[in-house]
């Protein structure tokens, strides 16, 4: 979206005597604070900002400025105009920014600055200085620059090498607003004593700030060091995002104007990676193209011109062209913000959010109207403790979305957080075996180990005054893909050739856990490993097959399985009518089996033989109605077998069996055995019973499918997702 | 110190990883579905209700069409069959047993088949059921057996198998003790190759008394609290009827990670909810409506030969900074795959509006790492009662930048018959990074008065409702299946759709009453207009919005003309050069401004 104003900012840089200046072992704030221009001008080259830039350096030997007249403005050097910032304004600041030895007065300066940048349209112009005031400073004009300053509606922000001033760091972001706190911990800057030019210029500074703005000047001051871990406090001369004014209806006669802002968003790189030819690095000799083929032998191309589109429906492929598409698609009526109905706020899950952003709904800046109306709605809605729930559309040609509008209220503002709910058809309803299960109930004692280790991990605790610090603000810490991506970016460009450099200390400590949790949590640490044996399961090869696909129950709830057995023995009527048995009959010989096995009158070696020689005898049919009885004969035997933790019988009998396959003309058996019924031995069930390598060969592992016996894992509708 | 070092499960296929089929575990399923209908044919079925009710017959064909329908969308791999027992004239594979009719075989359902049922509806329906099947003598066994038949030809591997019977005859065989034995023992050695049998048993004057045959034929139920055999006529019949048309999501992880504090506690990842799209165009070739497939490859434009990635560098953006492929990788690469325990926060600090995309859901992972689940368990257990989320540093895969998650504890619910609601487990939230956030310029307002509130919490009281996650169905989304089925199915046009997420004006309003009016004396002066600016702001956008509404631009040629000889061509905006280049019937590659200048000259020089 096109903007016709424009967002400035001019750098200004003391590169004077004393900021080469450093206490052995620290980093001279000149360094410091190339860094910081450096790291700014690099996101926003990478990132195509289209705000303009200039750079002005004070203190340089030379002299080179439009009011370079009399003696007058000395040593102020206009680096670059203001222009939209690239790759060559890197390079400047990498080759030509370096210490010099003059000195200036730096706050009056900014007055030549002022005077100098031209004021086009910009829509804002912000000033940026970084210094470590060691100049004698004269308070003389002092009158003079900060009314140039309002009337010119320049905004300043200042970087020192310290801290503004020690008490100000306890303050704690007011009301709680994620957005607003931005004080990070106060870092160990220059601790030794302030000279006196330097508490003189600070005081000014201060003077300045707060006549520009009695609330928040003081927040635009900031030292080196936050400057570089977080960039963001040059997010307020960032461009707006897009305003979407709009109506929250409910009903068909109430509607309130509002206007709505991103205001979290998952933000993505603006540029992609291109490829292009290793030799010549062009982007044109390399072409990638897509050509259609048909399924035949020789897979004749067709033309994209030639080719229409289909779907899926089943079984069958219906051809739907793009036009058609587009008529019978569903359609609406556009831009919409409409209240479908009012819920408790509980009723809402928050890890069912969609989408990727928030919006911020205000009521439109000029209409006080619509910002009671709405005013009258937030405040409702969060006494009663409930949200909206409204159709949202961008507008026509974008789909529909269902979401929630929240209630936001914050010390300087109200507003309605919209959030994107999921349809029906998002979800995804899994269920997973309960962890309420003996096998998984820690003890006593290792709750408490893990009742320690959150207590000594705890990033939010309470100081000497009651106030709450957060020693971990994720919201604050820059995006590590981007600074990364800058640092390599930037480096290429500069150093071609060169391997790429190693990520940067700060970043690095950024991501990690801060010290301080890192030592508290070391001995519950111990504790927890003590108390909690763990062991890593050896990676089979057959990971991704049959075996373990189908090893249904190894870590089922031993409740089911027994269940399963249980039904297995339960009586039933047919049983009853049948009598007794006493062999394995032809009929139904895998009931018989077990039958006698429940009923011990017989050996167990000798109802196997009963059972394995009424196998071979309905093998002998060579018909598919006596091969599934003799599925469920070998089925039985199987699961017998394992009951009974003996299955040797078994295994010497399939075995046998699979030899004999090929000389009997049984292969249409044995792939039905093989390929949809049984999974042929008993591995996980019982340790006691042993694979049997012979038949367990590799081949027929992927194979193998066991028999689905745990009907509980169906559920009644299956098609109901 | 320890950290949480992760591993993948399967190193070498870890860019599948992603979309890729995981080796599943019990609780994951694989393999295909499978439904065999076995309908009753015989002449009861036919019979009419009083007042004009649909035959049982009837009822049953449009629930089978409903099945078919649904699982066309939700998962058209399923396999579904449709027999009918206690027919006259006899069709099966080997046509071994008299008496039962496979109509369709166990296969994915299609258009055909669906258009089958639905000959079988209705008046015309039973005539030519009569006509190609007739009614006959029952014998479930045989019906059994020859289902049994069906599901072991099936080369496939099944995950479920499933098979419903349909009728009103509480003894099919009327008192035949050997049928009915025979039937007994087919069934009983159907459910143990893992094959589930219910009854949907339909209404039968004087009522359907279940416990004469088929209790031992049904499978038993899958809980005690539960009564498997329903005595009422059955309610599961609406469940089927339910047009639900959603893609089946089978569960599979998006990745295996290690985590935890010093010890590899293994867990997998899941999503909770994903956007769901219409499903993705097949292209085809125009003449014979075969499946086309695509290729794409990357050549040189010069020399026409085609490039190897080695051959390939990638540049950032327009500036020429070059990388090798693999450095591009490394700049992405921050840490091993793994979940490491930052610290943990209380929960109240974790802020609503931080939300930059959907949550996934953390599950243990016992395959893995033995023990996982019992860490994982104290985890839940004391997060929950000290009200405390974690906060984790998220790395999904191998070359993929971190992010931050808050893990929020979530306890296992069940509903009053015991069937999982909410599965137990970790949240993983997404924290957003200062990037993320935008920094807004917020107006200020005087706030509401008490009375203007008290009004307004009147209209909210009256507009409540209980809101539940699964009650919208994404219209756009509904249309375009029912489109599809309109086509497939040779419809006149398509089903209409139920937009729930459009607002139900006119009960609002019935609702509300005067207390709108009410409201907007309290807030609005009279001379305000809420809708007046808006609506004039909304006709520009609109227009802006809809490409055919523009305005077409055309130029005259002596125009043209003189714009070319002047050397002012620039002055002219894209459109209308594009327009004047249709009008002179040039076809253009490009779309940037000099191309189309170039195109128009070399045109016009002609």
């Amino acid at each position: 979206m096109a903007r016709a104003a424009k967002s400035a900012l001019v750098l200004c840089m003391d590169v004077g005597f004393s900021m080469s200046n450093s206490p052995p072992g620290e980093e001279p704030p000149f360094d410091q604070a190339k860094k910081v221009i450096q790291k700014f001008v690099q996101r926003q080259v990478f990132s195509e900002s289209k705000d303009e830039m200039a750079l002005v350096l004070f203190g340089t030997d030379a002299t080179k400025n439009p009011l370079d007249q009399d003696g007058q403005y000395q040593h102020i050097t206009v680096r670059r105009q203001l222009m939209a910032p690239d790759f060559e304004l890197l390079e400047e600041i990498e080759n030509h920014v370096r210490p010099e030895s003059q000195q200036t007065d730096c706050i009056f300066s900014l007055v030549a600055v002022g005077l100098f940048i031209q004021v086009k349209k910009y829509d804002r112009l912000n000033i940026v200085l970084l210094t470590d005031l060691s100049t004698q400073v004269s308070s003389d004009n002092l009158d003079v620059i900060i009314g140039n300053l309002g009337k010119l509606g320049i905004t300043l922000q200042f970087f020192f090498p310290f801290p503004m001033e020690e008490e100000e760091h306890n303050e704690e972001g007011g009301g709680g607003d994620g957005d607003g706190d931005r004080r990070g911990s106060s870092r160990p800057g220059v601790g030794k004593g302030l000279s006196r030019e330097q508490k003189q210029g600070l005081e000014m500074v201060r003077d300045i700030m707060l006549s520009l703005d009695e609330d928040e000047g003081l927040d635009q001051v900031y030292t080196f060091s936050e400057a570089i871990e977080q960039l963001f406090m040059f997010k307020h001369i960032e461009r707006r995002p897009m305003a979407w004014p709009c109506q929250l209806t409910i009903g068909s006669s109430l509607s309130i104007r509002i206007v709505g802002y991103k205001a979290v968003t998952d933000e993505k790189l603006k540029k992609m990676w291109i490829t292009v030819d290793a030799q010549t690095s062009k982007r044109d000799d390399v072409k990638r193209e897509t050509v259609y083929c048909l399924d035949d032998d020789n897979e004749t191309e067709v033309q994209k011109d030639d080719t229409i589109q289909g779907f899926r429906y089943g079984s069958d492929i219906v051809p739907f062209s793009k036009v058609d598409q587009e008529q019978m698609k569903y359609k609406h009526d556009g831009k919409c913000f409409a209240v479908l109905g009012f819920t408790k706020h509980d009723s809402i899950h928050r890890h069912l959010f969609m989408g990727s952003q928030t919006i911020k709904m205000f009521a439109p800046k000029d209409d006080e109207h619509a910002g009671v109306a709405l005013s009258a709605l937030i405040q409702a809605l969060d006494k009663l403790n409930m949200v909206a729930i409204v159709r949202y559309a961008y507008d026509r040609r974008c789909n529909p979305q269902v979401g929630a509008a929240f209630p936001c209220i914050k010390q300087t503002y109200e507003c309605l957080v919209y959030v994107q709910l999921p349809f029906m058809e998002d979800l995804r309803q899994f269920s997973f075996p309960s962890l309420e299960n003996k096998k998984f109930t820690p003890s006593e004692s290792q709750l408490a180990a893990v009742d320690s280790l959150i207590d000594s991990m705890m990033l939010v605790e309470e100081d000497e005054n009651g106030q709450k610090e957060d020693m971990y603000k994720v919201h604050e810490i820059p995006n590590p893909a981007f600074q990364r991506l800058f640092q390599c970016l930037h480096h290429r460009a500069v150093n071609p050739g060169t391997p790429l450099p190693t990520m940067e200390q700060w970043l690095k400590d950024a991501l990690e856990r801060p010290s301080a949790i890192s030592e508290r949590c070391q001995a519950p640490l111990e504790e927890m490993k003590r108390k909690f044996p763990l062991k890593a399961v050896e990676k089979k090869k057959e990971l991704k097959t049959g075996a373990q696909i189908f090893g249904k129950g190894s870590a089922e709830p031993d409740a089911k399985k027994s269940k399963v057995d249980e039904e297995e023995e339960e009586f039933n009527l047919a049983k009853i009518s049948e009598g007794n048995v006493t062999s394995v009959g032809s009929v139904d010989p895998a009931r018989d089996f077990r039958s006698l096995i429940n009923q011990k009158s017989l050996p167990f070696g000798e109802v196997c033989q009963q059972l394995t020689h009424r196998i071979e005898q309905l093998l002998s049919n060579r018909s598919t109605h006596y091969y599934m009885k003799c599925i469920t004969c070998i089925q039985t035997f199987r699961e017998q077998s394992v009951k009974l933790g003996n299955a040797d019988l078994y295994n010497s009998y399939l075995q046998s069996l699979k030899k004999s396959i090929p000389n009997s003309g049984l292969q249409v058996f044995w792939d039905l055995l093989v390929q949809g019924m049984i999974s042929l031995f008993i591995g996980e069930e019982k340790k006691e019973v042993e694979t049997e390598p012979a038949v367990d060969d590799a081949g027929d592992v992927d194979d193998l499918v066991s028999v689905c016996l745990n009907s509980s894992a169906l559920k009644y509708l299956m098609f109901v997702s | 110190m320890a950290e949480w070092n992760a591993f993948y499960q399967n190193e070498e296929a870890d860019e599948e990883q992603e979309e890729g089929e995981e080796s599943a575990v019990n609780y994951k399923v694989t393999g295909r579905d499978s439904l065999v209908f076995l309908v009753d044919a015989s002449k009861e079925m036919f019979i009419k209700g009083e007042d004009g009710e649909p035959s049982n017959f009837d009822i049953t064909m449009q629930c089978v069409r409903s099945v078919y329908t649904s699982k066309i969308i939700s998962s058209h791999r399923d396999l579904v069959a449709l027999v009918f027992y206690g027919t006259e004239k006899s069709k099966n594979p080997r046509n071994s047993f008299k008496h039962v009719y496979v109509y369709h075989d166990l296969d994915e359902p299609g258009a055909k088949r669906v258009q089958d049922v639905e000959a079988l509806r209705g008046e015309r329906g039973a005539r030519l059921a009569a006509d190609t099947m007739g009614s006959g003598e029952v014998s479930l066994g045989d019906a059994l057996w020859c289902c049994s038949n069906l599901y072991s030809d099936i080369k496939l591997r099944l995950s479920h198998k499933r098979l419903m019977i349909f009728t009103c005859m509480d003894q099919p065989h009327g008192g035949d003790s050997t049928k009915d034995r025979q039937a007994r023992t087919k069934a009983g050695d159907l459910k143990e190759t893992g094959v589930v049998i219910d009854l949907m048993h339909l209404m039968k004057p004087g009522g359907f008394d279940v416990s004469l045959f088929f209790c031992d034929i049904v499978s038993p139920p899958e809980d005690e609290s539960e009564l498997g055999l329903q005595v009422e006529p059955c309610g599961k019949l609406d469940d089927l009827q339910k047009r639900v048309q959603a893609k089946q999501q089978k569960k599979r992880a998006m990745a295996r990670l290690h985590t935890v504090i010093g010890m590899n506690v293994a867990v997998g990842v899941y999503a909770n909810a994903v956007t769901a799209r219409k499903p993705s165009a097949i292209r085809l070739y125009r003449e014979t409506n075969e499946p086309v497939h695509s290729k794409t490859r990357t050549f040189h434009t010069q020399t026409g030969s085609l490039l190897l990635p080695s051959e390939t560098r990638k540049v950032y953006g327009n500036r020429q900074i070059v990388m090798e492929k693999d450095e591009v990788d490394t700049i992405k690469k921050f840490y091993d795959p793994e979940i490491f325990l930052i610290g943990f926060k209380p929960m109240e600090k974790l802020k609503l509006h931080h939300h930059i995309r959907p949550s996934v859901l953390l599950y243990p992972e016992e395959q893995q790492v033995t023990g996982s689940s019992c860490v994982f368990a104290a985890l839940l257990k004391k997060c929950t009662e000290k009200k405390v989320f974690a906060v984790c540093r998220y790395t999904p895969r191998r070359n993929y930048p971190p992010r931050f998650v808050a893990l929020v504890p979530q306890r296992e619910e069940v509903d009053e018959s015991n069937v999982q609601v909410t599965p137990p487990g970790f949240n993983a939230i997404f924290l957003p990074f200062a990037d993320d956030i935008r920094k807004l310029d917020t107006p200020q307002f005087p706030t509401a008065s008490d009375v203007q509130v008290d009004k307004m919490k009147e209209i909210i009281t009256k507009m409540r409702f209980k809101y539940r996650s699964d009650a919208f169905e994404n219209p756009v989304i509904q249309q375009h299946y029912r489109n599809l089925e309109a086509l497939a199915l040779d419809m006149l046009a398509p089903e209409s759709i139920e937009d729930f997420i459009m607002p139900k004006v006119e009960q609002i309003d019935r609702r509300l009453g005067p207390l709108v009016d009410e409201f907007k004396e309290l807030v609005y002066p009279a001379s305000y207009n809420p809708d007046s600016k808006p609506a004039a702001k909304r006709k520009t956008a609109d227009a802006g919005g809809g490409d055919e509404k523009k305005p077409k631009v055309e130029i005259p040629e002596a125009e043209l003309r003189a714009h070319i000889k002047n050397g002012t061509l620039g002055k002219l905006t894209v459109p209308v050069l594009k327009e004047a280049c249709k009008q002179f019937g040039i076809r253009t590659t490009g779309t940037k401004k000099q191309e189309l200048m170039d195109a128009l000259i070399a045109q016009m020089a002609k």
